[in-house]
């Protein structure tokens, strides 16, 4: 595996490559090398041919001389000395030319020099011979001419012996000559294939780097393209700067968003401020003052100015990257966040809004627990005093209405009590924290025990658990519910309450809505009392609705809105069953995970 | 001459409220003083003065003009003079941050204005007959708070 990638990485190529030139290098060496030798022993072999052809020539100038000496002795006669004369000159040309042949040589230079001097000699005797035949002294002419005879024997002799020679060494040196021209095309021959295999392996490497160029190429335009989409779609645009060059690249969509047409001007900081809104232009400035400084450009916000005046709020990020060549380049982002910002605005002013409609909730709050309570309060402790110490003084009809005023303010108190106890469970900054629902019921319980000993009611709950809540609420939800079943008692029949309570899923309960969290503490309160028409099980949960009249049972119609609201500021779900004559049954869900915020 | 009768002070600006709070005393069988201010600043002139006698109890309205109850309430915990009134809040509000606030302060009970007149009487004299000095020493919270 890691061979195969080394084979695919750059350097191994250039080792390739380098490993290939010093092997054609290397081979062309020896090539030239042997040329040198094949040429030199092709010269050896024609030295050799020249050498024999010089020696025949040589032996033949020495016979033409000695045939111009005999004549001239023999006639006297002058003009035979001038073959002879001729000669002895061509003689020693010829001389010349052997050494010449022999410089490089060692072995035949013996003989050569063993050969001049029988020349030599045999010149001498030849011009001693005329001398002789001058003074015509035949006794010693004759012994020097056998004397003569014998030396040209002996020139004849080591002549042959030359000839011999050269002879014997031509076969070898054709030999050597044969074999270094049959060996020479063999090297030329891998020359040119090493060149060959190197030039198929280039191509091979080469076509395999291009179709790999191509693919990535052709991945880097798609990925590229859909960088523009997402761009256009996300409303956003990029930029690079290169520290070194400081040369800015904006992509298409940065252009679009100044609302100008993709490289309509040239990337550069002082074109990107021209666009930046004049108010904002020194912040910017010192931003990227700063990004030159730190390489780092941490998120901030601008407004622009677009070319067609629209003002535009953006949003800039940069990161530095350095890139394999090591080059260090910030890339960033620049995105359109006007919308966001126009929401972010929206949401606040509408935020704004509620915060002073809660204030004024509050206000209102205030005012009904004070200011509406106290002329309330005094009315009632008149009304008191009236009962107390005027009742004798009043008529029948004055009685009467006394006794309704009474009923009035009472009820006036009631629905101040109510309204002030619904209000109260709006708020929903109370913390949630773990509560004993047993002993929450324990406490409504008590504040209704009056009621039921009056009523002979029982009450039967299973063990409840113990839950994440807020606990005045949770006992105030108790309170509304087990009143509501104790009030709405069949005539004559004592109450009877069951509580139950199971631990379900959501998905398992019909009645949930399919948002709903995962696990729920569900408790189902069941009474005997008179019931109600199921039709009107969710009317009843709504603020003042009543389903009696206020003659038959007093009531002010929050009991029921106030459990509803406390449920849901537990986020879980109130329900209610009726069936007239039979009872009712109140179930509740309350989350079992309930976290603070 | 030896005081034999239970002196009582309210501060109260409402006239109907000041009404009440008298009757209430002279309907009661206890033998009791009782004097009335209009607002904070009569009181506090009235128990600066070395020359006035001081009552046994104290009983503020909150929500008064010019010095409210609470005003008063730090005045005169901060004078040692007075250390010897039992101080009972006398209000319309039943909020928690006032209860709160008054039982900070240091007053020793606290009543919500009844809207019946013989729960009225049954509230002042149960404060009145109450042994201070037991209920001080065992005050919290629970029932610093005079339930009816």
């Amino acid at each position: 595996m890691k061979f195969t990638e080394f084979i695919r990485t750059p350097l191994f190529l250039r080792i390739l490559f380098v490993i290939s030139i010093a092997v054609i290098f290397f081979i062309s060496g020896i090539t030239y090398k042997h040329l040198t030798r094949l040429s030199e022993s092709s010269d050896e072999v024609n030295r050799a041919y020249e050498m024999t052809l010089q020696l025949e020539k040589l032996m033949s100038q020495i016979k033409d001389a000695e045939t111009g000496n005999r004549g001239y002795i023999i006639t006297k006669d002058s003009t035979f000395l001038e073959p002879y004369l001729y000669a002895k000159l061509r003689i020693n040309t010829s001389y010349m030319v052997l050494q010449h042949l022999t410089d490089n040589r060692e072995q035949p230079n013996d003989h050569l020099v063993l050969l001049k001097t029988l020349i030599d000699s045999r010149l001498a005797q030849m011009e001693k011979s005329i001398l002789l035949a001058q003074q015509n002294k035949t006794t010693e002419l004759q012994q020097n001419l056998l004397k003569g005879k014998t030396t040209m024997d002996d020139i004849r002799q080591c002549i042959a012996n030359l000839t011999d020679l050269e002879t014997k060494l031509l076969p070898i040196r054709q030999e050597d000559y044969k074999n270094n021209f049959s060996i020479t095309p063999i090297f030329i021959y891998i020359v040119i294939l090493i060149g060959l295999i190197l030039t198929v392996l280039s191509f091979v490497k080469i076509s395999q780097d291009y179709t790999e160029l191509k693919k990535t190429n052709n991945q880097l335009l798609i990925a590229n393209e859909s960088g523009n989409i997402a761009e256009i779609v996300g409303n956003f645009g990029r930029w690079e700067w290169d520290i070194e060059q400081n040369q800015y690249r904006f992509s298409d969509n940065m252009f679009r968003l100044f609302g100008r047409e993709p490289g309509t001007f040239e990337a550069n900081l002082d074109n990107y401020l021209k666009y930046v809104h004049p108010e904002d232009v020194a912040y910017v400035n010192r931003t990227m003052t700063k990004m030159m400084q730190t390489n780092d450009l941490p998120s901030f916000n601008y407004r622009i100015k677009r070319e067609d005046g629209e003002v535009r709020y953006f949003k800039s990020v940069g990161k530095l990257v350095t890139n394999k060549s090591g080059e260090q380049v910030l890339v960033g982002t620049t995105s359109d966040i006007t919308d966001e910002y126009n929401t972010t605005k929206e949401i606040e002013e509408r935020n704004r809004e509620l915060e002073r409609s809660n204030k004024e909730l509050t206000a209102f709050n205030y005012v009904a627990s004070h200011d509406l309570q106290e002329p309330l309060r005094k009315i009632q402790t008149f009304i008191s005093r009236l009962n107390d110490k005027e009742i004798n003084y009043l008529s029948e009809t004055g009685r009467e209405y006394l006794e309704r005023i009474t009923v009035a303010s009472d009820r006036m108190r009631n629905l101040i009590d109510d309204l002030l106890q619904f209000s109260r469970s709006n708020k929903a900054e109370k913390e949630y924290e773990s509560a004993d629902l047993n002993f929450l019921l324990e406490n409504s319980k008590q504040e209704l025990s009056s009621i039921i000993e009056d009523k002979k009611a029982v009450i039967i709950s299973d063990r409840l658990p113990t839950l994440n809540v807020i606990p005045f609420q949770i006992q105030q939800l108790f309170t509304n519910i087990l009143g509501n079943s104790l009030k709405y008692e069949k005539e004559g029949i004592p109450p009877q309450i069951f509580i139950a309570a199971k631990k379900v899923k959501a998905s398992d309960e019909e009645q949930l809505p399919k948002n709903a969290g995962d696990s729920y503490y569900k408790i189902s309160i069941t009474d005997n009392g008179i019931g109600f028409e199921q039709e009107y099980a969710e009317k009843i949960f709504i603020l003042f609705n009543r389903l009696h009249n206020k003659n038959e049972y007093d009531g002010t119609g929050i009991g029921l809105a106030i459990c509803k609201k406390i449920v849901d500021n537990h986020k879980g779900y109130i329900f209610a069953k009726g069936e007239p004559n039979i009872g009712a049954v109140f179930t509740f869900y309350l989350p079992t995970d309930l976290k603070n915020n | 001459m030896i005081k034999e009768y239970i002196y009582i002070i309210l501060a109260d600006d409402d006239e109907d409220d000041r009404l009440f709070f008298t009757d209430a005393f002279s309907e009661m069988k206890i033998n009791t003083k009782v004097d009335t201010f209009k607002d904070g600043v009569e009181l506090m002139n009235y128990l600066n003065d070395s020359e006035s006698i001081l009552p046994n109890v104290l009983f503020l309205d909150l929500n008064m003009p010019k010095k409210n109850g609470i005003e008063c309430l730090h005045e005169i915990k901060q004078n040692d003079r007075f250390k010897d009134i039992a101080i009972a809040i006398y209000s319309t509000s039943s909020s928690e941050e006032d209860i709160e606030e008054t039982f900070v302060c240091g007053a020793n009970i606290y009543i919500k204005k009844p809207s019946d007149f013989n729960t009225l009487k049954k509230v002042l004299s149960d404060v009145v007959t109450i042994n201070w000095q037991y209920h001080t020493s065992g005050l919290n919270k629970d029932n610093f708070l005079l339930r009816l």
